[in-house]
Formats: C-alpha cells, sequence, structure tokens
C-alpha cells in the first residue's frame, strides 16, 4: 500500500510568498512545528498548486464525467492514475468553458508596501457603467502527503488546519483553513492508460534539482530516462533551512521530455513519489503521459475532427 | 506540412494585397459593428476583407472556442477589452469609440505592410478593443498580430505545425513609437507579435537558439503549455519577484491574445519604464 494523503485549503489571507506554487519546504515547516517527532521525521511534502474555488468539467482522461459543480473547492474521486493530477497544473483545464476561465485563473495582485502578494480571492466586479456584479471567489491550494514510517499519514485535521505559509505571516498572511482531505492508495489505482500506451513523455510538475548548495546535497544529472534532444529550461531558486539560504540549480517544472525507459508504471508511481534531491520538500514531481495524448484539450479534439472531415 | 485552412478559404482573393488586409481585417469590431454590418471602405482603403489562408480563423482558434460563441461575462456590453490585470476596462474614461477616426485611420491607412505591422505592434488605441462580446479578456490588437505572423508564415509556403513561439528580450531597443519600431532590430515585420522594453514575442519557423516552444499541430487555447515548455527564459526569473509572478501566471492563461495583453498590461504597471 502506497498511501498518500491528499490536502485542499481555502487560502484565506493575501500570499505573499513563493508565487510558482507553495513550496513544499514552507507547507512542511508550517506542518511539522504542530505535529510529533515521527512526523517531523518522516514526512514528505509536495508543493501547494494554486486551485480557483470553480465550477468544473471532469477531463477527458479522468475516471469520472461531466460536470462537477464547484470543482475547485472540494477534493474529487481518484481510482485511476491520472485523477491524481486534476488540480497538479496550474493551467486547470478542467475550468469550466462557459465561464471566463482565464479570469478565473489569474492571481490579483495587491501591493503591500511596495511588496507585491497574491489576494486571497478575487472579487468580478464590472466597470462603473455596467450593472454591479459582486460575485467572490476563493483561492485554494492542492497538496499532498505521505510519509517513511507508518502511522504518520494521514494527519489529523487540527494539525493542518490553519498553517501559515509564505512572508508576512506575523501580520496575518498566508493563513490556509483545511478544506477537504482523502487517503489515496496509489498502488491500487488504475494505470492502464500508462500500461496500454507504447511511448510516454513525462512532464515535470515540479523543478528538478540539478544541484544544491545545501551540506550534503547530492549534485545530479539530468536522468538517463528522459530522452530530450533539445535544450532543457533551467531556473535557479532557494532552499531555505531555518536562518541559512541555499542556492538551488534546477530543470524547471513545465518541461516535458520524451521516456527512454522500459517500465512507465514504476516510472508514474516514482513520479507521484517524487525523485531526486529535496525530493521530500516537493522537488522532483512528474507525470508519465502517453506520447500520443494532447495536454490541450482542444487540440485533441480539433485534430479528431479534421480526421473526419467534418466543419472546424 | 499540414495547413488548417479549409480549401474555401484558400481561395480568398482581397482588393488590398494580403499582407495589407490582414491589418484591416477587423476594423469593423473596434467600430463597434457586427461583420455583417461592416463597411467595405473606410477612409478611402478596402477594409473589413477576408483574410486569405485560413489565417483569421486559425488566430482566432489560439485565443477563443471554436463553434457558436457563448457569453462568458455578463454585464459586459462594450467593445473595450476587460483587464485581466486591472479587472476592468484598460480605457475607462474613454469618450467612445467615435472619437476615434484619427486613430483608426492609423491603423489601416497606410499600403506598406511593414507601416501598418509598426503600428499595430506599438498601438494602445488597438489593445483597448476585445476580439469579441462573448470572450472580453481577449485583445483584438493581438488576434490582429497573431494573424498577420500566422498569414506571413503560411504564404511563405510554411504550416501551422511548423511554427515556433520564440521569446526574448528586446536589449537596448528603444521600444517607444512606429518609427523606433520600423528601425528596431528585435522588431520583425509581421513576425513580432508583442513587443515591450521587458519581452518580444515572435511566431516563427527560424527560433535559432533563442527561447523558443512549437506552436503544436493545430491551432488552439494553448498559450500556457506553450510558454511553459519554451526551451529558456526571456525574462530575469531568477533575480526578481516581479517577473517570477509574471511567468507564474503565464503558466496559467490559456487564450493567446489574452496572454500577449496580461503581458503588456503586466509590463505596463510593473515593468521599469513604469
Amino acid at each position: 500500500m502506497i498511501r498518500v494523503q491528499q490536502l485542499l485549503f481555502e487560502v484565506e489571507g493575501s500570499y505573499y510568498g513563493h508565487p510558482y506554487f507553495v513550496t513544499g519546504n514552507a507547507l512542511f515547516n508550517a506542518i511539522a512545528r504542530r505535529a510529533d517527532a515521527a512526523t517531523r521525521r518522516s514526512l514528505h511534502v509536495s508543493t501547494g498548486v494554486f486551485v480557483p474555488g470553480e465550477y468544473g468539467t471532469y477531463p477527458d482522461r479522468h475516471s469520472q464525467s461531466g460536470r462537477a459543480g464547484k470543482m475547485g473547492m472540494s477534493l474529487q474521486p481518484v481510482e485511476a492514475y491520472e485523477d491524481l493530477f486534476l488540480f497538479r497544473d496550474a493551467a486547470h483545464r478542467w475550468l469550466k468553458e462557459s465561464r471566463p476561465r482565464d479570469a478565473h485563473n489569474t492571481h490579483d495582485v495587491e501591493s503591500h508596501g511596495g511588496r507585491l502578494a497574491f489576494a486571497s480571492s478575487k472579487r468580478f466586479g464590472r466597470p462603473a457603467e455596467m450593472r454591479a456584479n459582486k460575485r467572490t471567489m476563493s483561492w485554494f491550494v492542492h497538496c499532498y502527503v505521505h510519509a517513511d514510517e507508518e502511522g504518520v499519514v494521514p494527519l489529523d485535521a487540527d494539525v493542518v488546519d490553519g498553517v501559515r505559509v509564505g512572508g508576512a505571516r506575523n501580520y496575518g498572511l498566508g493563513e490556509l483553513s483545511l478544506a477537504d482531505s482523502q487517503v489515496v492508495d496509489v498502488g491500487a489505482l488504475d494505470f492502464s492508460a500508462v500500461n496500454d500506451a507504447s511511448t510516454h513523455r513525462i512532464e515535470l510538475l515540479s523543478p528538478y534539482v540539478l544541484q544544491s548548495e545545501c551540506p550534503g546535497a547530492d549534485r545530479q544529472s539530468v536522468p538517463w530516462w528522459w530522452d530530450n534532444d533539445e535544450n532543457l529550461r533551467r531556473r535557479d531558486t532557494r532552499f531555505v533551512d531555518g536562518v541559512d539560504v541555499y542556492d538551488v540549480a534546477t530543470v524547471d517544472h513545465g518541461q516535458v521530455v520524451g521516456y527512454a525507459g522500459d517500465d512507465p508504471v514504476s516510472t508514474a508511481v516514482n513520479g507521484v513519489l517524487r525523485v531526486g534531491t529535496h525530493s521530500r520538500f516537493g522537488f522532483g514531481e512528474f507525470r508519465v503521459r502517453s506520447a500520443s495524448s494532447d495536454r490541450v484539450p482542444a487540440r485533441a479534439k480539433a485534430g479528431a475532427v479534421r480526421a473526419d472531415g467534418g466543419d472546424v | 506540412m499540414t495547413r488548417t485552412a479549409d480549401e474555401d478559404l484558400d481561395d480568398v482573393e482581397t482588393v488590398a494585397e494580403p499582407m495589407v488586409a490582414v491589418y484591416r481585417h477587423d476594423l469593423h469590431k473596434m467600430r463597434g459593428r457586427s461583420h455583417e454590418a461592416a463597411v467595405d471602405v473606410y477612409a478611402d482603403v478596402q477594409v473589413n476583407e477576408p483574410v486569405p489562408l485560413g489565417a483569421d480563423r486559425d488566430a482566432a482558434l489560439l485565443s477563443r472556442l471554436r463553434g457558436e460563441p457563448e457569453e462568458t461575462v455578463s454585464n459586459h456590453k462594450s467593445p473595450y477589452r476587460l483587464s485581466l490585470l486591472a479587472g476592468s476596462t484598460p480605457r475607462p474614461d474613454d469618450p467612445g469609440p467615435s472619437e476615434h477616426g484619427l486613430g483608426f485611420q492609423d491603423l489601416v491607412k497606410s499600403s506598406d505592410p511593414e507601416e501598418l505591422h509598426a503600428r499595430w505592434v506599438t498601438s494602445d488605441i488597438a489593445g483597448a478593443y476585445h476580439e469579441s462580446m462573448f470572450v472580453p479578456y481577449t485583445s483584438l490588437k493581438h488576434h490582429t498580430l497573431l494573424a498577420a505572423a500566422l498569414l506571413d508564415n503560411y504564404r511563405a509556403g510554411h504550416g501551422f505545425d511548423d511554427l515556433y513561439l520564440v521569446a526574448t528580450n528586446p536589449g537596448d531597443d528603444d521600444v517607444t513609437d512606429v518609427s523606433s519600431a520600423l528601425s528596431a532590430e528585435s522588431v520583425v515585420p509581421h513576425r513580432t507579435v508583442l513587443w515591450t522594453p521587458e519581452i518580444a514575442l515572435y511566431v516563427t519557423v527560424e527560433p535559432g537558439d533563442r527561447p523558443a516552444a512549437r506552436l503544436g499541430d493545430t491551432p488552439a487555447m494553448s498559450f500556457a503549455d506553450t510558454w511553459s515548455r519554451l526551451s529558456g527564459h526571456p525574462l530575469d526569473v531568477g533575480g526578481e519577484e516581479r517577473w517570477r509572478m509574471l511567468d507564474a501566471e503565464l503558466r496559467r492563461i490559456r487564450s493567446w491574445s489574452t496572454a500577449l495583453a496580461f503581458i503588456e498590461d503586466f509590463v505596463g504597471l510593473h515593468g521599469d519604464a513604469a
């Protein structure tokens, strides 16, 4: 049994922190200071992906189908491997088409004395000459945890509810309240879509560490099972350990490479549990996809329509 | 090579030279008129002509859904674009389309394709309008520039699936007005679809060693996907928080013209020149 606990938080205050996601390190430290020694010793925490609390429709490659109401405000059933990633891609392709998706999926930026922070909610006001409409959308954060030791996961709600992340926490910023939690056995999921594909791609969902200035951290090369001819985009980031800040060189998340290994299902599981240096704190998460499936749903549909000679 | 245009669209002939016609094809949207009610001649030049080789349709598919449009934002019965960044129209104090006569003429009057491109890529007026009332966060300016970039590439014999998004920093180029655009190295006629002091974007078949990513097999609302696959960072995301924030937001935006307008708005508000 590979037990993973998914956590969905509602963002209660402005967030002044890492803009791509809440780092796994920030979430780990926020949880660890309220948890017991076994948890501090053995907990692994993913990055926290920002999720708009909005209406959605299950993507084609999900075990469920149809509409799901305000999808972003609760965790959805996980039966197949693909279901794990519903909220793990910032493009949030599940957002309903009949709503202004890009407006829902971009953060409002607030300036706090020149420091730029993300607002915790988004109000859909209208220009002055328009009729008033003050609909409010809340932001959520999705992460998942697993542990090396038995009995650590699932975490109790009171350990995770109300954690604070990002900067200016003493001023009330970055508070997360627990909205939903569920435990998933990754080993029991349906991997048939991965199994059935003859060739695969790997999509990096969090940065992969090449080099870290942290004491004892291993320098790593690009894994042999990544098949890639083109340049991989690098990004330098930092890892904070108490008062110490270490430079970390990574392959940036969002990059897509071919898969040159021969055991895609095991690789897929490893991608959920993450690989490489600092993987305990969110680095090295990836998804395995069939090379013939397109990440962009409309493109997959368009190809099918044209192949049928239909009208687009 | 695949081309996404239908056969009947391949046959479109325009009175104006095609690379001129593409910059004049959506004038009716700025004038608040439907396609059916559009005039043929404005300021003594041919306008609102269909764009050859399906470039207009393909550009539209980059930024909005195919099929019958649905209203996505209620209560926005206005030709003005809604800014994702500001949550309002960029020109709330604007006196209205009728006052824009002179500005509109500058965007269509020239018969020199390169001058028209330079006018559009530096235009504030065009960026104040959306592509469609149904999707008011889109940008007419960037739709037109994308249509021109596709048409220019198609006319050179390239298919959609040959194309790359290329992203660079314009360096020391003076990013200001039409004359600077006409002389700047960072402006490639028709291929430059965004030109700001911090970042320039191109749609081209020649990425060279610049940060680039393929556009994919067919046009779709794929900006976030394409941006996050770029082979390098055009912005200083290692150094400055504001560029990390912009990068993070661009990994979320799926509509191309919405994303390009978002970059312009963001650079205008948070860039060095702001």
